[in-house]
């Protein structure tokens, strides 16, 4: 086993893993249910969650190489039993369906609008490219993502 | 998945402890920068990993040489550079942008990319007619062109590859690349890159090569010496990618047969060279 340090949704913790175990299932095994096991092979990103700031398939990253590092699964986007506005932007235009997908899109939209406020449709599509909806047409993240993009933007102001 | 064979995961922080590590470990022992690859399929003998993203090689710098990418900078990082985006009027990002999607571009590495040299790899053809150099290291260290490290490949087996530098470009170079795939999530069923230096008008040095032929990314040297001289005109361009089709060795696998593959060689040369006619009328 392999000793290593994770600050995971704000709280800095130790745990033990395996050498060949992945970041999606040290943060299963730690409770963190918002990081879906789909495919596992970094196709389908129903495990995207933000390491150090960027979006990742967390099925095909070696829990020890997150060492030392930051985790945002969709249990952080929340403060205060408040949802994150990227959340409610999903509730409001319809963005969720089985749920299955959606804490991996919210979590590549969250990379996406921490580098870029307003992005453009094709943009958005690019940054969920990654993110597989097997209920939807897509139509309705896109639209989210967006309205999440002017919730942000306001709550800045 | 899991990947229970695994009992050793260590992070070198000096390229000579990496190396020793490697040396020791012998036949169950692989080096691995993102890990991407490694964390989906890895050979049954492999027990030890060698991680080299603690050894602080993941700067982009502008050097005399070139732009310098350290080998652990991720794909993205690659694609977002300032510096990368000088080569040949962004013609990298262009291409990096159809390597899979941001979340597994946040994860991969340049160098794990060259160095697993998937025949299909996007990467590969275009850094190819860039002209690209690979730095190794395997206690002291030399730099080789990425092309000789595909023909070395087998005598390099313990090399570490610690930077990639693509030289810098001027006026008068263009590039362009152009991937088959369904969508820019699928593997390559064939992609092709082009590099041309033109001067008044003419081009006067070409560099052209195809991967997912099924084999690795090569250079078509037929091609490129029957561009020599030549302006990109369509009775040209028609010209030389006829010859890419004939003169390209392709086969069969499960995504494409041979023969589909040669029509991509074609429309592949030609589409890269009409986007480099493109680019070189927006400069007008």
């Amino acid at each position: 086993m392999i000793d290593i340090t994770l600050t995971i949704n704000g709280e800095k913790r130790q745990f033990a893993v395996n050498a060949g175990e992945t970041l999606l299932e040290l943060l299963r095994r730690e409770g963190y249910k918002s990081v879906k096991k789909g495919c596992e092979s970094g196709d389908c990103g129903a495990c995207t969650v933000v390491l150090n700031g960027r979006a990742v398939t967390s099925c095909i990253v070696f829990a020890v190489k997150a060492d030392g590092g930051t985790v945002l699964t969709a249990e952080g986007l929340e403060t205060n039993g408040k949802l994150h506005p990227i959340q409610e932007a999903f509730l409001e235009e319809g963005a969720v369906q089985c749920g299955y997908c959606t804490p991996g899109m919210e979590m590549a939209t969250y990379d996406l609008l921490s580098h870029n406020a307003n992005p453009s449709v094709t943009e958005i599509k690019e940054a969920l490219s990654g993110n597989l909806c097997r209920c939807t047409g897509y139509v309705k993240q896109v639209k989210a993502v967006k309205t999440a993009a002017k919730k942000l933007t306001k709550e800045a102001k | 998945m899991s990947q229970s064979q695994l009992t050793n995961y260590v992070r070198p922080s000096k390229l000579a402890e990496a190396l020793a590590q490697f040396r020791e470990g012998g036949k169950s022992a692989r080096y691995v920068g993102g890990g991407a690859d490694v964390a989906r399929t890895l050979p049954s003998d492999v027990t030890t990993l060698i991680d080299l993203c603690a050894l602080n090689l993941s700067s982009i710098e502008e050097r005399h040489e070139g732009i310098v990418i350290g080998a652990t900078a991720t794909l993205n990082e690659v694609l977002e550079s300032e510096s990368v985006a000088k080569v040949c009027g962004g013609v990298i990002a262009e291409m990096m942008c159809k390597v899979g999607s941001p979340l597994l571009r946040n994860i991969a590495t340049i160098g794990g990319t060259l160095a697993s040299a998937h025949s299909w790899s996007d990467v590969i053809p275009l850094l190819l007619v860039l002209d690209a150099r690979v730095t190794l290291y395997e206690g002291e260290s030399h730099t080789l062109s990425l092309g000789d490290l595909y023909t070395l490949r087998g005598q390099l087996a313990d090399s570490i590859l610690t930077s990639v530098t693509i030289p810098a470009s001027g006026p008068g170079d263009y590039a362009a690349f152009h991937k088959f795939s369904r969508t820019a999530y699928d593997i390559a069923l064939l992609n092709c890159a082009c590099y041309v230096h033109m001067e008044a008008g003419r081009c006067t040095e070409a560099r052209i090569a195809t991967g997912g032929t099924p084999r690795l990314a090569a250079r078509l040297p037929q091609v490129e010496e029957a561009l020599r001289g030549e302006a990109l005109s369509d009775a040209v361009i028609e010209k030389v990618a006829r010859i890419a089709q004939d003169t390209t060795e392709t086969a069969n696998d499960k995504r494409a047969s041979g023969q589909y593959r040669k029509q991509l060689v074609y429309a592949g040369v030609k589409r890269c060279l009409q986007q480099i006619v493109e680019k070189l009328e927006a400069r007008r």
